[in-house]
């Protein structure tokens, strides 16, 4: 159990934004921040961290989890207990928060996501392959494109009242698409309207394809904040879609959630949090590569340095370089049972 | 002469008939080295952008075999009755020839079973004359890369790994062993051997008493019924029992299959397999370590491991029967069989099929094998690659595909515990 003052930390560090939730002794969340990534996670993080550490300076963090496309370099600069990737994070943070959820709509800056569970335990998934149509670094490009705030996309295209059809397969042609309606006189909230549908119809062609969507069905990822797209959904899916409190940190809840879960699975065996502190915020990271001559691979190995101090290496594919640091396994199943040479040497 | 074979697309499962024909014949074989960055990285640049990645990575390869004399590029149309191969192999040489260097001769023959043995052998004997060889000559080649092939396929049948199959027939190919068997003589690749394997040194010269029986038993046998298997793992032998191709032990196989095939992460990271995951898909993708980033690696390390490969005959056209129709690419079939009748058991707890953008077969097969994985509730994922698959984007997916896959099992095993 926790005591006042003791907090778990999820981290989840995507492509569009980096998000840090912190969980309290009686699982309420205490903070939630929502940064914009911008290309820098290492910066990004710390600036998360200085800004928990000014607004909680006493707090404790018994736990930390991470997730997101980099799970794995939030892991070595915090010290993470758990190291999870998203759809188990989002997975359970909707359950813990939502029980019963059966389908949960996940669509954030670069990917979008389907994930069916059925009591509590997920037993489909699917994640968009490599295309980034439908996606909100789309909706971002678009809303900039015809000069409104992206926080205005959603509301706007509400008060529709006949959305036009565009083509939603590609962003290419449905850009190309919207322009020539635009052209044609048609209304800006019958357009935006019209893309969040097309979105949606690509979304359930692609990610939904196969996939039994039953309620409860939460929409969650920062997509959600456009009631555009959830009236979209609703009126394909013929069934209400519930947008969760905290929908845009669900990633990050999952994760502080998992740590929960780790550190309660450690119980008293004298195992503490191997988080590395809050003042981290100050420490200098650095990123550097090399390419390895090793062999013909050629590989692009990616060094993290703390304070001028090599903290790990990543991206071979023979583990001569990333053997090295054990700080974090790259398992699935929970760094929690490693050592930390690495990091403590 | 020094005939150059591409370590691409057919290789990964015909390359013993080609090695056993041109040994009979004698003439070398060798097949170029295992794929690189920088063999991908021609091959992209040399191969058409609208092919399949395969195809592209063959064009690497192709420029890979420069000591050669020529290069040996079969125009494999049906290895089966009633099926054809991939439209895009039946393309080869022809589509390829752009990425052939300069003045590099190339050498074809068809190979097609449809037509019937006698005009199989007719062409083969057309491609022996050209080579100088007699009628004689090339018969007794097609009977040697008939017993090799078949040597090969009985190996991946009864479970040994492409690398340990392949051993014998490419030198290159070495299964990846724990230092302590290193010394071992290929105890695996003998144990399957039921006939005199080829006098290449350091191979199957020394037989030991116990190697013997196992070839009896195989002999008598005639078939993988009741053979039991015995390997070596670390210093220890072990036994198994492989009944009807059914490890009759799953939990004790899966371990050593783990340990039989160390898979770039350290021993340590490995942690004890629980689950039974079947990766279907062409071989030359779900073999080809490079491109697919490690996949099988990865997944032995965290589960055991069946492959299509590894399903006989009979329970692939178990598999079928639901089909109303028949599929005439044998990949297709093959794929689509067994990962029918991986889906029906509950031998394995989910399927992963590998495919790669562009291939035409694959998208048929991969939605007709996604119905019926879902028919009998069986996790599924398609896990698609291509030239710039990044590593996060597979992980990702392999990771929540395990995660998912463990607490459905987990939790099957609560409600039959309980009631």
């Amino acid at each position: 159990m926790l005591r006042e003052n003791e907090y778990y930390l999820g981290v989840d560090v995507g492509s569009v934004s980096t998000n840090l939730v912190l969980l309290d002794e009686r699982e309420r969340v205490a903070q939630t921040l929502y940064l914009r990534t911008m290309g820098r996670p290492m910066q990004t993080i710390q600036e998360g961290l200085r800004m928990l550490r000014s607004e909680f300076s006493q707090a404790h963090i018994a736990g930390v989890g991470t997730t997101g496309s980099a799970r794995q370099l939030a892991a070595t600069l915090l010290g993470a207990d758990v190291v999870k990737n998203e759809i188990t994070a989002h997975a359970v943070a909707a359950s813990r928060l939502h029980p019963g959820v059966q389908t949960i709509l996940e669509i954030g800056g670069q990917d979008s996501k389907i994930i069916c569970l059925r009591d509590g335990v997920v037993v489909d998934f699917a994640m968009n392959t490599v295309c980034a149509a439908g996606t909100g670094s789309f909706l971002d490009q678009q809303a900039a494109r015809l000069g409104i705030p992206i926080e205005e996309f959603g509301p706007t295209a509400v008060r529709a009242e006949h959305p036009v059809r565009i083509a939603g397969r590609c962003s290419v042609f449905a850009e190309s698409d919207m322009i020539h309606k635009q052209q044609l006189g048609h209304s800006l909230p019958d357009i935006l309207a019209g893309l969040c549908q097309a979105m949606v119809r690509n979304y359930l062609n692609n990610v939904g394809k196969n996939k039994e969507i039953i309620s409860p069905i939460l929409f969650q990822g920062g997509v959600a904040a456009n009631p555009g797209i959830r009236r979209a959904f609703e009126q394909e899916l013929g069934q209400e879609v519930v947008v969760p409190e905290h929908f845009a940190v669900m990633g990050a809840l999952g994760a502080a959630f998992l740590a929960q879960e780790q550190l309660a699975s450690q119980g008293g065996s004298g195992a503490g949090s191997r988080f590395r502190g809050l003042q981290l915020a100050e420490t200098t990271f650095q990123a550097g590569s090399f390419e390895c001559s090793g062999c013909a691979n050629r590989c692009e190995v990616v060094e993290i340095f703390e304070d001028g101090q090599i903290l790990a290496r990543w991206g071979d594919r023979c583990g001569k370089w990333s053997a090295a640091n054990k700080a974090v396994a790259l398992s699935p199943h929970g760094a929690g049972k490693k050592t930390q040479a690495g990091i403590r040497a | 002469m020094k005939v150059g074979f591409p370590r691409a697309v057919y290789y990964y499962d015909y390359f013993p008939f080609w090695a056993g024909f041109f040994e009979s014949l004698n003439l070398e074989l060798v097949a170029s080295p295992l794929t690189n960055r920088r063999i991908m990285e021609s091959g992209l640049k040399k191969a058409s952008d609208e092919t399949c990645l395969p195809i592209k990575i063959l064009a690497g390869h192709i420029q890979a075999l420069k000591d050669v004399d020529a290069l040996f590029l079969p125009r494999m149309v049906s290895t089966e009755e009633q099926t054809y191969l991939c439209p895009k192999l039946l393309g080869l040489p022809e589509s390829i020839f752009p990425a052939v260097p300069q003045g590099m001769p190339v050498l074809t023959v068809n190979f097609n079973r449809r037509l019937g043995k006698r005009r199989l052998l007719a062409e083969l004997e057309h491609f022996g004359a050209s080579l100088g060889k007699s009628r004689v000559e090339v018969h007794r080649a097609f009977e040697l890369g008939g017993e090799w092939q078949e040597r090969f396929e009985k190996s991946r049948l009864k479970g040994l790994s492409f690398a340990e199959s392949m051993e014998e027939f490419d030198p290159v190919v070495r299964p990846k062993r724990r230092k302590a068997e290193e010394g071992s003589q290929n105890l695996a690749s003998a144990t399957v051997r039921g006939k005199e394997p080829p006098a290449r040194e350091g191979q199957g010269a020394e037989v030991t008493g116990r190697e013997v029986t196992e070839q009896e038993v195989v002999g008598r046998g005639g078939s993988d019924r009741g053979v039991a298997e015995r390997e070596v793992v670390g210093r220890e032998v072990t036994e198994r029992k492989v009944v009807g191709g059914e490890v009759t032990n799953r939990k004790v196989a899966g371990r050593e299959a783990a340990g039989r095939e160390p898979t770039g992460n350290t021993p340590e990271e490995r942690k004890e397999p629980s689950l039974t995951i079947a990766l279907v898909g062409h071989s030359y993708l779900t073999q080809e370590t490079y491109a697919n980033l490690n996949l099988l690696g990865r997944l032995q390390s965290q589960a055991t491991v069946r492959l299509v490969e590894e399903v006989e005959a009979g329970r692939i056209a178990e598999g079928l029967r639901s089909q109303r129709k028949a599929l005439f690419w044998s990949h297709a079939r093959k794929i689509l069989g067994a990962g029918s009748f991986f889906s029906r058991g509950d031998e394995v707890d989910g399927i992963i099929y590998l495919s790669c953008f562009g291939c035409g077969t694959d998208s048929i097969t991969q939605d007709l094998l996604a119905r019926v994985a879902r028919r009998e509730h069986k996790p599924y994922m398609v896990l698609t690659l291509d030239e710039h698959s990044g590593e996060a984007g597979l992980v990702t997916r392999l990771e929540a595909f395990l995660d998912m896959t463990e607490r459905r099992v987990r939790r099957e095993s609560d409600v039959s515990a309980h009631g």
